[in-house]
């Protein structure tokens, strides 16, 4: 229902959205400024030293591969590399952050003006009124459309320390009595993606964060887990009304980690701004905290005074100024890129626009594709699509398994494929073979083999058996031959059975028409 | 510039410094006098003098991604005032901080 | 026998190859200082903490040595030599308080790299030594832990803010300490004990261990009796630390060497505007005058020169110095380590009054003032400001050693001055940096060297000679000179009648 309520006031209202992504660069063996071990979990306070726990006269040395990850992150979100740049320090007190400042960067981060397209399809669609003519954005085939959002910038700084609040609720803030600080995750290289208010759906919200993850998995820079809080999503949303194109007041929302709580958080601060606006009031500029139990965003407005984090550059370190020769051996690091990959999909096999975002959608599908296609041969690449995007997905999502994860390899898949287009199997016997191999990952070739499904398609053998159903019912073959033409379906079925499903059916109603006719 | 008596409290709340009124009414005399003598420096016209940040120029100075034996958890909890279950035991949080 | 044993007559070098020629071991030395200590420090206060345990455990090590066949050859260059070591840097077995309530049970546990360097170097290490807390101050007054007393006149502030680290070898208690420099913090307090005192060129010493109170120019360095002692000291903590991104790569130097090269031809210069700033004490603008004579007779090209900018250097070094200081210190909020409130009801509560009862009158203050400046619509007018005044200031200097090797200035305008004289005015007490901070702020090294007694104190006066960039060997070439020259006893006549 709130999605109706959303329809309505999508009419009168336009959100505008921006995202800040943080990502732990879990690539990079040791922290930030520290040699300790960048892991997750394990006994609290195990993986510290003196300088991630900020004790007395210990300083901070940065991590050059963090740096390199970053202007890596920087290349593929097509951002400008900052020829000098600096860290500052942000000042605030906060008990899992061991300094009470966090080194972090201010106006000279390492990237800036970069931009990441974004393609939505579907019932997503509709959630944008104005897709022709809206600036950035470019209408494709099938009623999808793609819309460039902007990078702002992206900054490398250090991760906080985690707290646990005692005698709450299972660790919440709220009503806890005492806090236990673990500072494993203190220091841990993260980078801040700051995007532009560019979005206008929660559609687009959600598949900007995805794209991003994909694009920072395609990287290897971080393993992306939103439930170990690797990869961390703020947004901004304010309302304006249609046609206006000054921006409204806008509330900052934090905490959500999954992208069904990046939608949730948004729906609802969405809803709430509108009821407020609708109600004449005014938008309070704030940060607000996504409950999920509770199904709302609240205020996260504290005692303490709005911040004044007194930036001023980190003196413990030096400034960094980065060569062209230094950016290009990073962008010649550059894998292929999602965008780039889905293209190549396309091109090479022809596949369709879906088919071929789906497939490169997710790394190991793709991988999968790329290999499967490498047995198989070109000529078999959609074949190899469909047997991948149907049967194999529904195989997947139903055992709740990644492809990596399944006894299917890729030589299963164009084998399969090979079986059915040389007519050794059809169609309906490749789905068994497919399921038997899912579930004990034998190959086809054997499972046919071992079930003798070879389907015969020798003509001397089916008119032999043809004839012998003809002398068996020769009331039915009057009956055809007088016109009830229907009966073939009964002659086919006859023949299937005697030769237990495995003659060919093209032969099969070659011989009985030839034979009845 | 001369700090009033509510910049004055200002400050000490961003600093995190409990002050008592008398402390206050003293930091508010002895900080604009010391600021009576820093604000010569406003006389001095640098409009395009570049900021010296260190007075040794060095740039790129890194250390490899290369992990380092660091602190026994007994050692980190040598000093903690009060800990429990192999972290930093803490009272209540009122108000949020920032996070990252 | 080490009743009798007096190491306080003894230099770096000769004590080693005492121990070498087994005149006395390394144990009798650390014994002696521990005396030596015991009788003089009851006046002095130089020490927070003794330490016999690691002095008498690396004085075994310097025996043990020996013992195996080593010769002076095989020793390290400072075996068997009583160090000490401001309370400000770390090491493992010992308290690290910065003189401040809020870190006076801290534990260390690590070693700050100049004090592991100096041990790896064969030092014993004797203990801590008293402070202005976090080094803020200029006379050792601002210590939770009560003041230190200077050898010359017990009634009279030893400088600061490592006082305790100047008392220690001026009383001969230590023959080498370790102080840290922000804006004269080594310097003023070796001038008004009558030692010779180094501030390195920045990045020269890590500054890793060494608790911050700058971060951009803080520096360690040592104090001696001798231009020769110091000079063996940076050889043993200078060096490039990959603990320390601000420390700097550099090949490696025998500061020892060319030490009695003289001054023919050095090019000298007295920084003639600074020396007619009002605060100057006649005696010390005259011993300055006389020491430029001084080296003119021993054949160096003699001139003046002005720093037109250095009367800004105090603002700059009170806009700088709190910031970074306030941004340093915050880390001291009683969640980790540290003093925390009892009853704290939540935890800004338990930092505030943390904060309030651990920090001492002049931290708070300092905290405040730093606080102010970096705060939302002041950073431009001040720390932008001052570190445009830094850029001018080097400028400045830039210009003077393009024509000369060496400044000279008086290290501090004033002999030593009363206990408790400039307690109630903060701003006269920071005009006695006011021949340093210029230094700190453009990273030039600078060594103070006694020049002899004031004419109206008839207590010590340093002379500040200044180096541009890693221009160490040539400021110590030029201070071993005039120390040959005038054979100053560095001895204090209170000391000689209270040693047993
Ligand atoms: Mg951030
Ligand atoms: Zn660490």
């Amino acid at each position: 229902m709130a999605e109706d309520r959303l329809h309505e006031v999508l009419q009168r209202w336009e959100p505008v959205i921006g995202l800040e992504i943080h990502t732990e660069l879990t690539s990079s063996r040791t922290k930030m400024f520290c040699g300790c071990e960048v892991a997750f979990g394990g006994e609290p306070n195990m993986r510290v030293c003196p300088v991630c726990l900020g004790l007395p006269g210990a300083l901070p040395v940065p991590n050059a591969f963090a740096i390199e990850q970053t202007v890596l992150a920087g290349l593929a979100t097509q951002c400008e590399i900052a020829r000098h740049s600096l860290f500052h320090r942000k000042q605030y007190f906060y008990p899992d952050m061991p300094k009470d400042y966090q080194i972090s960067q201010y106006d000279l981060p390492f990237c800036e003006n970069g931009q990441i397209n974004v393609e939505v399809d579907g019932g997503g669609v509709s959630q944008r009124p104005d897709v022709g003519g809206a600036p950035g954005v470019t209408p494709g085939e099938d009623g999808s459309y793609v819309t460039r959002i902007g990078v702002t910038r992206i900054h490398l700084e250090e991760d906080t320390g985690k707290m646990v609040h005692v005698g709450g609720s299972e660790g919440r803030l709220a009503g806890a009595t005492k806090s236990l600080v673990d500072f494993n995750r203190a220091g841990t290289p993260l980078i801040e993606l700051v995007s532009e208010p560019d979005i206008r759906t929660l559609e687009e919200a959600r598949r900007f964060a995805q794209k991003l993850r994909l694009i920072w998995l395609s990287l290897g820079i971080s393993d992306c887990s939103m439930e170990e809080g690797s990869m961390r999503v703020d947004g901004n949303v304010s309302l304006r009304r249609r046609g206006e194109t000054e921006l409204g007041v806008k509330a900052e929302v934090k905490n959500m980690n999954s992208f069904k709580a990046l939608h949730d958080a948004m729906l609802h601060e969405i809803l709430r701004q509108a009821e407020v606006l609708d109600a004449g009031g005014t938008v309070i500029q704030e940060t607000r905290h996504w409950d999920v139990g509770a199904k709302r965003t609240s205020s996260l407005r504290s005692k303490e005074e709005a911040h004044d984090y007194r930036y001023f550059p980190e003196p413990d370190m030096v400034p960094f100024e980065f060569t062209e020769e230094f950016v290009s051996g990073i962008r010649d690091r550059l894998p292929e890129l999602p965008d780039a990959r889905k293209a190549r999909f396309r091109a090479t096999w022809g596949l369709p626009p879906h088919d071929a975002t789906v497939l490169t959608s997710d790394l190991d599908m793709a991988e999968f594709f790329e290999a499967a296609v490498i047995i198989g041969g070109d000529d078999r690449a959609k074949a190899i699509a469909n047997l991948m995007l149907n049967d194999l997905s529904a195989h997947l999502n139903a055992a709740g398994i990644t492809v990596t994860a399944s006894r299917i390899v890729p030589a299963m898949i164009s084998e399969l494929v090979a079986l059915v287009e040389e007519g050794t199997i059809s169609g309906k016997q490749a789905k068994e073979v497919f399921s038997e191999m899912a579930e004990t990952g034998d190959a086809p070739g054997a499972i046919v083999e071992l079930r003798g499904m070879k389907q015969v398609s020798d003509t001397g053998a089916i008119e032999t058996v043809v004839d012998r159903i003809m002398a068996q019912n020769p009331d039915k073959v009057e009956g055809y031959r007088g016109g009830k033409t229907g009966l073939m379906g009964f002659f086919v079925g006859q023949v299937m059975r005697e030769m237990g499903g495995q003659a060919n059916p093209a032969v099969v109603n070659e011989v009985l028409g030839r034979k009845l006719g | 510039m001369a700090l009033s008596e509510s910049e004055v409290r200002h400050v000490a709340q961003l600093a995190r410094i409990a002050l008592s009124d008398e402390q206050v009414a003293t930091l508010q005399v002895e900080l604009n006098s010391i600021l009576g003598h820093i604000d010569t420096i406003q006389q001095l016209d640098l409009g395009d003098v570049p900021p010296t940040a260190h007075a040794i120029p060095v740039v790129n100075e890194t250390r490899p991604d290369v992990p380092k034996p660091g602190l026994s958890r007994e050692l980190a909890l040598l000093n903690a005032p009060e800990s429990e279950a192999g972290a930093f035991l803490i009272p209540q949080m009122t108000g949020g901080g920032d996070q990252s | 026998m080490t009743d009798s044993l007096d190491l306080s007559s003894l230099d770096a070098s000769q004590i080693r190859s005492a121990i070498a020629a087994g005149d006395f071991s390394a144990r009798e030395a650390a014994e002696a200082a521990f005396e030596r200590i015991a009788a003089l420090d009851g006046a002095v206060h130089a020490f927070n903490q003794v330490t016999p345990e690691l002095a008498f455990a690396a004085a075994e090590k310097i025996d043990a040595l020996l013992a195996g066949g080593a010769t002076a050859r095989d020793l390290p260059p400072l075996a068997g030599v009583p160090v000490a070591f401001k309370d400000n840097m770390n090491l493992v077995g010992t308290n690290t308080t910065c003189s401040s309530r809020i870190l006076e049970n801290y534990q260390s546990v690590y070693d700050c790299t100049a004090v592991a360097r100096m041990l790896d170097a064969g030092a014993l290490p004797l203990g801590k030594l008293n402070m202005d807390e976090f080094a803020f101050g200029s006379s050792t007054e601002n210590s939770a832990f009560g003041p230190t007393h200077n050898p010359w006149d017990t009634d009279r502030v030893p400088g600061g803010s490592s006082g305790g680290s100047a008392a220690a070898v001026s009383a001969g208690m230590a023959t080498i300490t370790l102080g840290s420099d922000t804006g004269g913090s080594i310097r003023q307090p070796g001038a008004l004990c009558g030692v010779v005192a180094m501030k390195p060129t920045y990045g020269r010493v890590s500054r890793y261990g060494c608790v911050a109170f700058a971060s951009s120019l803080d520096q360690i360095g040592p104090f001696s009796k001798t231009v020769e002692e110091c000079a063996i000291s940076l050889n043993a903590i200078c060096g490039k630390d990959p603990m320390d991104a601000t420390s700097i790569t550099r090949p490696a130097e025998d500061f020892t060497q060319g030490l009695d090269a003289g001054v023919k031809g050095m090019r000298i210069a007295i920084v003639r505007d600074m020396l007619e700033q009002d605060g100057i004490a006649p005696e010390v603008k005259a011993a300055t005058h006389a020491m430029a004579e001084k080296y003119a007779a021993l054949g160096a090209e003699v001139g003046e020169v002005d720093l037109p900018s250095a009367e800004y250097g105090l603002s700059a070094y009170y806009i700088i110095g709190p910031a970074e200081a306030s941004s340093n210190l915050a880390r001291f909020d009683g969640i980790r380590y540290g003093y925390r409130v009892k009853d704290a009801e939540d935890v800004i509560d338990l930092y505030t009054r943390s904060r309030a009862e651990g920090f001492g009158p002049e931290a708070i203050r300092r905290i405040m003032l730093g606080t102010y400046a970096l705060s939302a619509g002041y950073y431009d007018a001040y720390y932008g400001q001052a570190q445009k005044a830094r850029t001018v200031i080097i400028r400045d200097f830039e210009r003077a050693f393009a024509d000369y090797d060496v400044l000279l200035t008086p290290t501090s305008p004033t002999t030593a001055f009363k206990i408790g004289e400039k307690c109630e005015d903060p701003l006269s007490m920071y005009l006695s940096d006011y021949y340093t901070i210029p230094v700190n702020l453009a990273g030039n090294c600078a060594v103070s060297l006694p020049v002899g007694l004031g004419a109206d104190t008839g207590l010590p006066v340093g002379l500040q000679l200044i180096g541009t960039h890693f221009a160490e060997s040539t400021i110590l070439r030029a201070a071993r000179a005039l120390e040959a020259e005038i054979g100053f006893d560095t001895t204090p006549p209170t000391v000689r009648a209270l040693a047993v």
